[in-house]
């Protein structure tokens, strides 16, 4: 397998992940709004904040009102992470590889690529259509997900596609519970108790684990049994113990696996050992900043083993890397 | 019943491929128009409908440029196929052939004793004027002797029936995923014609490329590394190159993906480390092949890449330097060509052409430009071409004084009448002038695909059928008649 493809297999399905929760996201927030009384204090910028794209947006749009936070969100080209631009980049990296993956992923992802650049429009001016165009999106990406999954051999290009999708996903999950930190400001007012926990459900149905938090948790969204189901749970799909164990197992499928393998076991120990109970604001921001710079750590490792042939061009250094 | 514009067809004047001159269809048509008239009204106009969203789905696109972006566009299509009676068509696949291993036997001569020079065949003025003979060439024979391994020969057919040779691509020719693609198009739409007629199907193509291509790698192995060398995604055949490695199961490689290391051989670098490379398909032209060898300022090519090939260590397909045959000159004498290496006559003609390098033919190309058409020795893609009686006063003024200015650089041949087929245009049939590129393959076997690609113009009375510039295509069928 080529340096440059598994790279571009790798950023394109942490693309196609980054477009899914982002929709997953929107349509979350766009429900919660509804039920919060008027005046509680929070509104649309908290998506940039989770979204880590606050300065960003900041540098192109005056007012962080709905219609210019959605359409930076959604289809705005200069953020390179607008549902747009992540299935637009996702399509044209697939066209690089079209020659390791089943033939119907081209298509599904073109007509996915498709559907978004002609209803993107659709989903900025209102709500009352959002709600169903972002569904339709993530319903895309899911099936593009179902296809790999029934269709692909279990090969590098497929350890590569997982190991992009699971980073994303265990960044995008902490990102979401940071969604409290970014509300509840220390010292700040503090939230009724009756929002703060419409928060936390919705913290819950944006990484869809209502239903399965409550099945295997209990029926009462109290703020640290959340987080320690999405940080520490190993059955859910979308925690962070989950998503590095996925890693694990991808690295184990790769050859000369030792160094980012380290650093995947590492992350684990450490997030697998966080003391949840009674958990503060500010102790969670400083978990959740942890684990990310692990996985930004994991990252680095992964593309320093075997994305860096790609990127250079000294046949001595190249045979020494990789003895 | 599907309906025949009559007004654009009376004055239609040119051969048309599917209709005689009492617009019935020819034999190998029957089949396809039974199947037309028997279509519900409406029928077609929805089919055309779902064939354009399915080309759209299956991302069938090439990319222009001239609009100041790169634009993928959705390929153009008439689905009303262009047929071919098979035994007509055996004899241009014999034709085709036949031109192939002469111009192979040509260019390995040019590059090694040029016998065919000096016995005063080929004159050594043609030779000294060419842009894409490379000295960095000479003295090497590859394996098999061939050196154009993948090559697209332009047909046209005139209004005497007769089928013309307009040009050889010789470099980087491309078009062979959209005929591929135009096919399997059409069976997703229209299954039952499929099941009705003798279509003779098109898609051992890739094997036959693959196995071609395997026959050129320099290590005894069953499974040699082939890998295809695209200039990148904004390339506007990319869409082939991607088509291709796919269909063939081979690396999609660009020129930084490639090193070539102290031993003198290609290797790839993957995420186990470097991986020896046997074969290159490569779809870069010559200048930007080795910053090495050619132009030094290409980011696209592999430095040391002539060096793995001049050594034996790799196999490149087309060879280094076999443009030296693509060229417009040069193609005036393939006739000869074929005479000296095989002692055979062509199969297939070429267009009478008029060489401006000489100085009587240049008297007469001036002096009847308005009747002509000319070309510049080494363009591709339609570019740079005047025809001259669509032409203006000015812009034949122009061509007149470039053509003194460089008149090696220049053919002239007369306007043919270019066969037209049946286009769809609303829910009425018009006739549209048409080319057919089959494509042609060499290295230790000879394999032409069955049709090739047809172009056509989609505006009425246009020539033009360069998809860069407008033109469309159609799926092509040879058509068994005999049973």
């Amino acid at each position: 397998m080529l340096s440059r493809v598994a790279e571009n297999l790798y950023w394109m399905a942490r693309y196609l992940e980054r477009g899914e929760n982002t929709a997953r996201l929107i349509n979350t927030t766009t429900k919660l709004l509804l039920d919060l009384p008027r005046g509680a204090s929070f509104g649309w910028d908290v998506l940039l904040k989770v979204a880590g794209l606050d300065s960003e947006f900041h540098k192109n749009y005056d007012e962080a009102n709905e219609s210019n936070i959605m359409r930076f969100l959604i289809e705005d080209p200069r953020n390179p992470s607008s549902i747009m631009a992540c299935t637009r980049l996702a399509r044209e990296n697939t066209r690089s590889f079209r020659e390791v993956l089943p033939n119907e992923m081209w298509e599904r992802i073109n007509s996915l690529y498709l559907y978004v650049k002609q209803n993107a429009p659709r989903a900025v001016s209102g709500r009352g259509q959002r709600y169903q165009v972002l569904n339709t999106i993530i319903e895309g990406r899911q099936s593009i997900v179902g296809l790999l999954f029934g269709s692909m051999s279990h090969d590098l290009a497929y350890q590569f596609l997982k190991l992009g999708r699971n980073l994303e996903r265990a960044d995008m999950t902490t990102r979401i519970l940071d969604v409290n930190s970014a509300i509840l400001t220390p010292g700040g007012d503090v939230l009724p108790e009756s929002i703060q926990e419409r928060l936390w459900m919705s913290v819950l149905t944006t990484l869809s684990a209502y239903q399965m938090y409550r099945r295997h948790v209990g029926v009462h969204i109290q703020p640290d049994k959340v987080v320690s189901y999405m940080l520490i749970n190993q059955d859910f799909p979308r925690t962070v113990l989950h998503c590095l164990g996925e890693l694990e197992g991808c690295l184990a499928a790769l050859p000369h696996n030792t160094t980012p393998m380290r650093t995947v076991r590492r992350a684990w120990r450490r997030t697998a050992g966080m003391k949840v109970a009674g958990l503060t604001p500010v102790v969670l921001h400083e978990y959740l900043d942890q684990i990310q710079t692990d996985l930004a750590a994991i990252h680095d490792r992964v593309a320093e083993q075997y994305f860096y042939l790609h990127h250079h061009n000294d046949a001595q250094t190249q045979t020494a890397t990789n003895q | 019943m599907i309906e025949i514009n009559e007004q654009e067809y009376g004055a239609n004047i040119a051969f048309d491929e599917l209709l005689d001159e009492n617009r019935q269809p020819r034999p190998a048509a029957r089949a396809l128009f039974n199947y037309l008239n028997a279509l519900p009204p409406g029928e077609l106009e929805s089919r055309r409908e779902a064939v354009e969203a399915a080309i759209l789905t299956m991302g069938i696109t090439f990319t222009v440029y001239s609009e100041g972006t790169n634009i993928d566009r959705a390929w153009p299509f008439d689905i009303v196929p262009r047929t071919i009676a098979k035994n007509e068509w055996l004899r241009i696949e014999e034709g085709l052939k036949q031109r192939l291993t002469a111009l192979n036997l040509f260019i390995n001569d040019l590059y090694n004793e040029q016998k065919i020079v000096k016995d005063g065949v080929f004159p050594l003025e043609v030779l000294a004027g060419s842009k894409n003979f490379r000295t960095q060439c000479k003295g090497i024979t590859p394996r098999f002797g061939v050196w154009a391994h993948i090559c697209g020969t332009d047909l046209v057919r005139d209004k005497d029936g007769v089928v013309y040779v307009l040009e050889d691509n010789l470099r980087v020719p491309s078009g062979v995923s959209y005929m591929l693609g135009n096919r399997e198009v059409m069976k997703r739409l229209f299954p039952e014609i499929f099941q009705a007629s003798l279509i003779l199907p098109v898609d051992d193509y890739p094997t036959q490329l693959y196995d071609t291509l395997a026959a050129l790698s320099p290590r005894e192995t069953s499974w040699p590394v082939i890998a295809v060398l695209t200039p990148g995604i904004f390339n506007s055949a990319y869409f082939e190159h991607s088509y291709l490695a796919q269909q063939m199961g081979a690396y999609l490689v660009e020129g930084s993906d490639l090193i070539v290391d102290k031993d003198n051989c290609v290797y790839m670098k993957t995420v186990t480390g470097l991986t020896r490379v046997d074969v290159i398909y490569r779809r870069i032209d010559d200048d930007f092949l080795d910053p090495e060898a050619f132009r030094s300022d290409s980011a696209l090519g592999v430095p040391g890449l002539m060096r793995a090939w001049r050594e034996g260590n790799v196999g490149i397909a087309n060879a280094p330097g076999s443009g030296v045959a693509d060229d417009k000159v040069v193609y005036t004498y393939v006739p000869q060509i074929i005479q000296y290496y095989l002692n055979q006559e062509p199969i297939l003609a070429n267009v009478p052409s008029y060489l401006c390098m000489f100085e009587d033919q240049r008297e007469y190309v001036l002096a009847n430009l308005d009747k002509l058409v000319v070309k510049p020795a080494n363009e591709s893609g339609g570019y740079g071409m005047l025809i001259g009686p669509r032409a203006t006063p000015e812009e034949r003024d122009q061509f007149a004084a470039l053509i003194r200015e460089n008149p090696r650089n220049y053919m002239a041949q007369p306007t043919l009448d270019i066969s037209t087929a049946p286009t769809l245009a609303g829910n009425q049939l018009v006739p549209r002038h048409l080319d057919l590129r089959p494509f042609v393959l060499q290295s230790d076997r000879l394999f032409v695909t069955t049709g090739g690609l047809t172009r056509v113009a989609m505006k009425a009375g246009s020539l033009v059928v360069n998809s860069s510039q407008g033109g469309g295509s159609k799926d092509t069928w040879i058509v068994d008649t005999e049973e």
